[in-house]
């Protein structure tokens, strides 16, 4: 029997170690979070941010990302920044499967910086996500 | 032809037709008691009403209705609402066939159940998917649909000869969809800009309407 | 030139993007995502920004058409897109728990855009589920908005004739709310 993401203990529990680690190791990281393809939040690093609102933005921000890299027929979206003058919010897929990172960085970091430890980490989730059996994006069948 | 006169009604002189189903069935839906009522015309099969389930069984589709069916008969028959069924249900919905004797009664003159001096508004709009209408129709219904009019101020509203407004006073009334008034003030146009090229109604029903 | 925008709101799972798809004269742009909740609605994907149409009227004209996502959680984009419109249709599907409740809900939640222009209910899988009936909404839209008269019919939101139907209907219906001085003069 296959559960959804983010009722997934398992995935809950393997999301929520990537994000920590990923706090670790870069202290310019304000906020972060793991979420489905369509806006549920699987993890989340703490702060004053309302997570699930967040989720469901930046789901918004990912598919319309696609939709316009399809229009222009480019292939899919690699990543979106959105650069604002306290911060950089840098957003990418987790590849293989319908969830995407979606990170906050203060201007400490470089843009440049600030992608490499987000592809570092949705890679680490991605191998994860791989080894649990339980989550495919195609599940259909209901928990309960 | 030789006529039949129902059981209980003078002999009419001309035969009848969908005005005198019209007014049958006006009637019992003003009086809201279970009712059977079977139609018996010419060239085709009996069509019954179960006013229960407001439904209808005929065997004559909607798509080929016969505007100028001459009405032999007609029996009504007051029925339990637990009684049996007339024949299996959904049967086909009431509102498509009243939607059809409506305009199709009274030969664009105004039904024998409503007054002169009335102004109209609609209290539902007609399911539009379902019933065969024109868009000048459903232009009139709009205008219905906001605003008490009478049947010569939404004739002249809509560019319509009088009679094409009456058929659809007449099948709205029947649907029992219309709400009438004698004291309403005419209804009040606000300004419009200057002249304004044809409007976007107009336009969209040249591309996508018929 | 005006610029005529029309939305398509309503439930998860009322036909929203299939109705764009069956009217829209562009390749419709979309928005689905994977669907991490086939247990409460059953399909595979779900609109998670919007979905974008168009008709192409004489000249350069166009009539906009924008799909909301269903969900509560998108609200932010009905935010974004209802400042767009000037009219809704509003789809809600007969074979759900509660679609009158809905209706009245999205009803209240789109009220400036009903204020504004002007709504269309759009009943779906009334095949499926004969009740509530046409009658039923039109009694409970009386008993919410006395004195105002929302067209409801029912659809099929794969049909383009129904969809034609709704959407001339409610241009219509704009229009003449308007000649009545009902809405706010914002010209369509």
């Amino acid at each position: 029997m296959t559960t959804a993401a983010h009722a997934d203990p398992a995935v809950i529990a393997a999301a929520s170690s990537v994000l920590e680690e990923m706090k670790s190791v870069a202290s310019s990281l304000d906020y972060a979070a793991l979420l489905t393809d369509d806006g549920f939040d699987v993890a989340r690093l703490p702060g004053e941010i309302d997570g699930a609102r967040f989720a469901s933005m930046a789901s918004s921000m990912q598919a319309l990302g696609d939709a316009v890299t399809h229009e222009l027929r480019i292939g899919d979206s690699e990543y979106i920044i959105i650069a604002s003058p306290r911060g950089y919010v840098v957003q990418l897929r987790v590849p293989g499967h319908a969830m995407v990172l979606s990170a906050l960085f203060d201007n400490d970091a470089t843009i440049g910086s600030a992608l490499s430890v987000a592809r570092t980490f949705v890679t680490k989730m991605a191998a994860l996500l791989s080894e649990a059996p339980a989550h495919r994006p195609e599940s259909a069948v209901a928990s309960s | 032809m030789d006529e039949e006169p129902t059981p209980g009604t003078t002999p009419r002189p001309t035969p009848m037709g969908w005005a005198q189903a019209a007014i049958a069935v006006n009637s019992v839906l003003q009086l809201s008691i279970p009712m059977l009522l079977k139609l018996e015309l010419n060239d085709h099969e009996p069509l019954y009403i179960d006013f229960r389930h407001h439904a209808f069984a005929w065997s004559t589709p909607l798509t080929s209705f016969p505007a100028d069916a001459v009405l032999l008969g007609l029996q009504t028959q007051p029925i339990e609402l637990d009684a049996p069924l007339l024949f299996d249900l959904p049967g086909q919905d009431l509102d498509g066939l009243l939607w059809l004797i409506g305009t199709n009664s009274f030969s664009g003159a105004r039904a024998s159940w409503l007054a002169s001096d009335d102004r109209y508004k609609l209290t539902r709009w007609p399911n539009l998917t379902q019933h065969i209408h024109s868009m000048r129709q459903m232009h009139m219904i709009a205008m219905l649909g906001n605003a008490y009019l009478s049947s010569s101020e939404l004739a002249a509203m809509a560019g319509v000869e009088e009679p094409d407004a009456q058929r659809l006073i007449n099948a709205l009334s029947l649907m029992r969809i219309l709400a009438q008034s004698t004291e309403v003030p005419a209804a009040v146009v606000a300004e419009q800009p200057v002249a304004k090229r044809e409007s976007l109604f107009a336009r969209l029903r040249a591309k996508l309407g018929r | 030139m005006a610029e005529h925008v029309i939305l398509f709101t309503g439930p998860m799972g009322a036909g929203k993007t299939t109705a764009i798809q069956a009217v829209s004269e562009i390749a419709v742009v979309s928005t689905e995502a994977n669907n991490s909740e086939r247990h409460l609605v059953d399909k595979p994907t779900t609109t998670v920004a919007l979905d974008y149409g168009e008709i192409l009227l004489d000249g350069e004209e166009k009539i906009r058409l924008y799909g909301i996502p269903g969900q509560r959680r998108f609200d932010f984009m009905w935010a974004i897109l209802k400042k767009r419109a000037q009219g809704m249709v509003l789809l809600v599907n007969n074979d759900a728990p509660d679609p009158i409740g809905e209706m009245l809900t999205y009803l209240d939640d789109f009220r400036e855009l009903y204020d504004r222009g002007g709504v269309v209910v759009g009943v779906s899988r009334s095949d499926v589920s004969s009740e509530p009936s046409l009658a039923a909404y039109g009694d409970a839209l009386a008993v919410a908005h006395p004195g105002k008269v929302v067209p409801v019919f029912t659809v099929d939101p794969r049909n383009n004739d129904h969809m034609r139907m709704v959407l001339l209907a409610l241009v219509a219906n704009i229009e003449m709310r308007a000649l009545f001085g009902l809405t706010e003069s914002r010209s369509i």
